[in-house]
């Protein structure tokens, strides 16, 4: 687990010290992130580790987002840049971009992200669902979660996880 | 009861292997019927298996086999001579035994599967030669079946023996039973040779002298627990004995060639071996790598040696250690080739043939999930031999064979590959009956079959629902086998041959590769892609230079000797960008897959190299053309070929890029204004760069600095700017200028880039340098800003308007 996101629990545990809140099933920890403009988050459990960028291999036949494998510790692992996923601009790889590595169950796959963000937590009945335009079970929106002075789009590690071409 | 079930599972093993050895043994019984060592064999077999069930309480099992055990006993002692009637029954009541050790594998118990008309017939058998009927056989089997087990035998009343007795008792049939143990061994030490000499076979392929022992090595572990169980256990003791002396006799001689040194492993812990070793492979590719790059460091230093010596070391033992793993994974084919004597024996009674097997290569060994896999594609190649392949007696009589037709099943090793050929003597396949069947099923189109040479023809044969069997028979015809052996054989990377001459008969090879985790590849290099390409595919590597290549209809081919080879681009299957301009010359690996070939144009040949296969997981599965990935010395990934689907693919891919490469250049952009155009300097001194921007910046052009030709080069390939002009100072620290524009040239993109020398240096030979290098206009300095401005104006076509 890198430094940075060590650093940012810790911080947030200084403040939720404060804060006092209460320290019950009610929580949702997650781990922030940018995309774009955007600020999404996941559920901290699904994170497998989150490290810097290095080369990956590109793989042939499978559509832009999906970069291609990367050698994690002697397993070959997916890259999905979630910036083109999203429809937007392929950025270049910077400071602060970071690769995500999402497991469920056997599932493993690495997700370009923008930037880090911080770890939340989050009362559940601060999330509301994903907005009915967008709802269904193809979304990715997992559900929505306010802060004081922002709003999360929390993604399904599911969805992200699954093979959609 | 996990005692229970230990117990449970080491019985069925046993018994399965046992079953496994009895049908070859009784096909073989059937042609020598008076081969008393077979019919000990077989009569041991049918016992133990009684034995074993009778103690594990299975009575079905226990109920059938004792009446197997009866007929089989008679024909040992010489009161029954097996004909081909009686082999049938014989053989039904294996397969029955073999379903109900099936049904206690699923379900620890012996019970759904009727046996009561098969004992009848045993019974019959056993009872024909003068015998009265015992009238077991004409009462319901299940209360039979206590009888036997309580009455069989002639022993002590054990349930009314109270415990202390039952101690004694078992005490004294232990010691018995130690005693003889201890005569079997001190016989065995006598043969100590023998024993010595035993190859130590790492498998289950026990022979079935040991399995009589199975429950009275048991039996000291279950002593201590409750007295119920313990009459059970004395009878097993009790029966065990004197079938022990009455065999003693003959079998002391055997015992010494049946004692291995084996050990049963769990195959998920040799899998796993398996894996870690796949990893220190890795390891050691990427000792080898660091140890290239500090030798071209280190040149010349003593320490160098030492550090080779260790790194050979490395490589050879873990190469030894590998192949050691690999073979713990191996079993003789012979395991699968066992079931086949039996097979072909139903199948010419049921098909009123006359064929014979012959099996040679027995011995040769595979990884155990191979031989798992190529169990089922055998028996339809062989079903579909004996069904389609051999004719019938009549029929071979007319055309001059012998009445009895061969079908030869071989193993080989041929390099990294094992062959597995089936011959028959039969009437061969016809190419044009299988194209018209072909086009009759709609599998191919005519046009197709017209282009088909024989052999591709005979690969028809493997397309699902193809048949050229006139009706479905219980045997084959409905289209399905073939396509099975084409699958399974597939999965494990293997290659199908087929050859045939029409009269003659039909030989198909299998080539499968020895093992599946570790493969030899060769690394080729596409632009800046690797990709590796497993070696057994490669027939061979030819370079060739550009003007070797022919287009016909469209598609690329050369020639290769007195052969045309298609070619395709590596680039082209892949879909690999093309940046750097191929080279006059490109390599062509020579693919082979059975009968067909192919030539995949690679940019460069890296090497040989040991490769351990991993999967890219679910989320990549099935990506055409990809079997896989594998990790390379230097820690990058590296995919793997898969050149079934590779073959495929390149029947798709028409036109070659490499010729007709990007030529629309898309630097030029339409300019709507000024500061659209940008341009490079590059230049290593601060002043100069300063000095140029100063000439330039009134005419409101974009300017992006580097400090040297590597720098330039890697802004250039960012590609965050579309450049219009460069101008480039020669002298440079770390790359200069002419090598800048060299570099700069081979990229397609930038071939047209307009590249201006701004130098002091005036020699005509600096001049011509830079002409080569691909730099189209030459500024000495000092220049005038009015002089090089217009210079760059004319270069990138500034339009007046902008001014």
């Amino acid at each position: 687990m890198s430094d940075k996101l060590k650093q940012i629990i810790n911080q947030q545990g200084e403040q939720h010290n404060t804060a006092t809140l209460d320290q019950s099933d009610d929580i949702v920890q997650l781990v922030g992130f940018i995309i774009g403009e955007e600020e999404y988050a996941v559920p901290i459990l699904a994170i497998q580790e989150i490290i810097k960028p290095f080369t990956w291999t590109r793989v042939p036949q499978v559509p832009p987002y999906v970069l291609g494998v990367f050698n994690l510790r002697g397993s070959v692992i997916p890259l999905i840049d979630l910036r083109v996923k999203f429809g937007l601009q392929l950025k270049k790889h910077n400071e602060e971009t970071r690769f995500f590595v999402l497991k469920q169950d056997d599932e493993v796959a690495g997700f370009v992200i923008d930037k880090l963000t911080a770890a939340i937590r989050i009362k559940k009945e601060n999330i509301g669902p994903a907005p009915d335009t967008i709802s269904g079970k193809d979304t990715m929106i997992d559900g929505v979660g306010k802060q004081e002075d922002r709003i999360i789009t929390i993604l399904k590690v599911d969805k992200l996880l699954e093979r959609d071409f | 009861m996990d005692e229970f079930q230990e117990i449970l599972q080491d019985f069925l093993v046993e018994s399965f292997e046992l079953v496994e050895k009895l049908d070859e043994d009784l096909v073989e019984l059937e042609n020598t019927p008076e081969d008393l060592e077979l019919l000990n064999g077989i009569f041991r077999v049918a016992h133990t298996v009684k034995g074993a069930s009778s103690f594990l309480n299975f009575d079905i099992l226990t109920h059938l086999t004792h009446h197997m055990e009866d007929v089989l006993n008679k024909a040992r002692h010489g009161d029954l001579i097996i004909t081909p009637d009686i082999m049938d029954v014989v053989l039904e009541s294996i397969d029955l035994m073999k379903s109900l050790l099936n049904t206690i594998r699923d379900t620890s118990a012996d019970a759904g599967i009727d046996v009561a008309d098969c004992v009848i017939k045993l019974d019959k058998i056993s009872g024909g030669d003068g015998d009265v009927p015992t009238p077991v056989a004409t009462k319901a089997p299940e209360p039979v079946v206590e009888e036997v087990v309580e009455d069989e035998e002639d022993e002590p009343d054990y349930d009314n023996m109270d415990p202390d007795e039952l101690e004694a008792e078992i005490e004294k049939l232990l010691s018995q039973r130690q005693d003889e143990d201890r005569a079997k061994r001190e016989a065995k030490i006598e043969a100590g040779e023998a024993v010595l000499s035993v190859p130590e076979i790492i498998d289950e392929d026990v022979a079935p002298e040991p399995k009589a022992e199975e429950p009275i090595v048991s039996a000291p572990v279950t002593t201590p627990v409750p007295v119920k169980k313990a009459p059970i256990i004395q009878k097993e003791v009790k029966k065990e004995l004197p079938k022990g002396d009455a065999k003693a006799a003959a079998p002391t001689k055997r015992a010494p060639a049946t004692v291995e040194q084996t050990i049963r492993v769990d195959v998920k812990r040799l899998d796993h071996l398996m894996n870690l070793i796949g990893e220190l492979v890795l390891a050691k590719n990427r000792l080898i790598k660091i140890n290239d790059d500090v030798e071209e460091r280190y040149e010349g230093e003593e320490f160098l040696e030492e550090l080779n010596q260790v790194v050979s070391i490395v490589s050879l033992v873990t190469t030894d250690l590998q192949i050691a793993v690999m073979k713990t994974r191996m079993l003789p084919i012979g395991k699968v080739f066992n079931k086949f004597p039996r097979m072909i024996r139903d199948l010419t009674r049921e098909l009123n043939k006359k064929i014979e097997l012959e099996i040679s290569g027995e011995d040769t060994e595979l990884d155990k999930s191979i031989v798992e896999e190529i169990g089922d594609p055998l028996v339809h190649i062989i079903r579909n031999s004996c069904d389609h392949g051999v004719e019938v007696p009549d029929v071979r009589v007319a055309s001059g064979k012998s009445e009895t037709g061969t079908i030869t099943l071989k193993a080989y090793n041929e390099g990294n590959q094992i062959v597995i050929q089936i011959d028959d003597d039969g009437k061969g396949l016809d190419a044009e009956v299988l194209k018209d069947k072909a086009i009759e099923k709609g599998l191919i189109t005519e046009k197709e079959a017209d282009s088909m040479s024989e052999k591709e023809a005979f690969l028809l044969i493997m397309k699902p629902g193809f048949s050229t069997a006139a009706s479905v028979t219980n045997v084959s015809g409905r289209g399905v086998g073939m396509d099975v052996v084409k699958t399974n054989i597939d999965k494990v990377n293997g290659i199908i041959d087929v050859e045939s001459k029409k009269g003659e008969g039909t030989s198909m090879k299998l080539k499968i590769p020895l093992t599946l985790a570790i493969i030899q590849a060769l690394l080729v290099g596409v632009q800046e892609e690797y990709y590796a390409i497993p070696l057994a595919s490669v027939l061979e590597t030819v370079r060739i230079s550009r003007d070797e290549i022919y287009t016909v209809e469209g598609r690329s081919v050369m020639r290769l000797r007195d052969d045309v080879l298609s070619l395709v681009h590596i680039g082209d299957i892949f879909e690999v960008e093309r940046i750097l301009d191929a080279s006059e010359h490109a390599y062509v690996v020579v693919l082979g897959l059975g009968t067909s070939k192919l030539g995949l144009i690679v940019d460069t040949l890296v090497g040989q190299e040991e490769i351990v296969i991993k999967s890219l997981g679910d989320y990549l599965k099935g990506i055409e053309g990809i079997a896989g990935a594998t990790i390379r010395g230097d820690g990058g990934v590296t995919l793997i070929v898969d050149v079934v689907a590779l073959m495929e693919m390149a029947k798709g891919v028409k036109a070659m890029a490499m010729i007709d490469s990007s030529a629309g250049d898309p630097v030029n952009n339409e300019k709507t204004k000024a500061s659209d155009y940008t341009v490079m300097i590059v230049d290593d001194s601060k002043t100069d760069r300063m000095i140029m921007r100063k000439a330039l910046e009134p005419m409101g052009i974009t300017l992006v600095e580097a400090s040297d030709g590597q720098e330039a080069l890697n802004i250039l390939k960012q590609g965050e700017h579309n450049f219009d002009c460069m101008l480039v100072d020669i002298e440079m620290p770390r790359m200069d200028g002419y090598t800048l524009a060299t570099e700069i040239k081979k990229y397609n993109k930038y071939k047209n880039l307009p590249l201006i020398a701004v130098t002091s240096r005036t020699g005509k030979s600096d001049r011509m340098r830079g002409v080569e290098s691909g730099m189209i206009e030459y500024i000495t300095k000092p220049y005038s800003s009015d002089y090089l401005s217009s210079v760059v104006q004319r270069n990138v076509n500034f339009k007046a308007e902008f001014l």
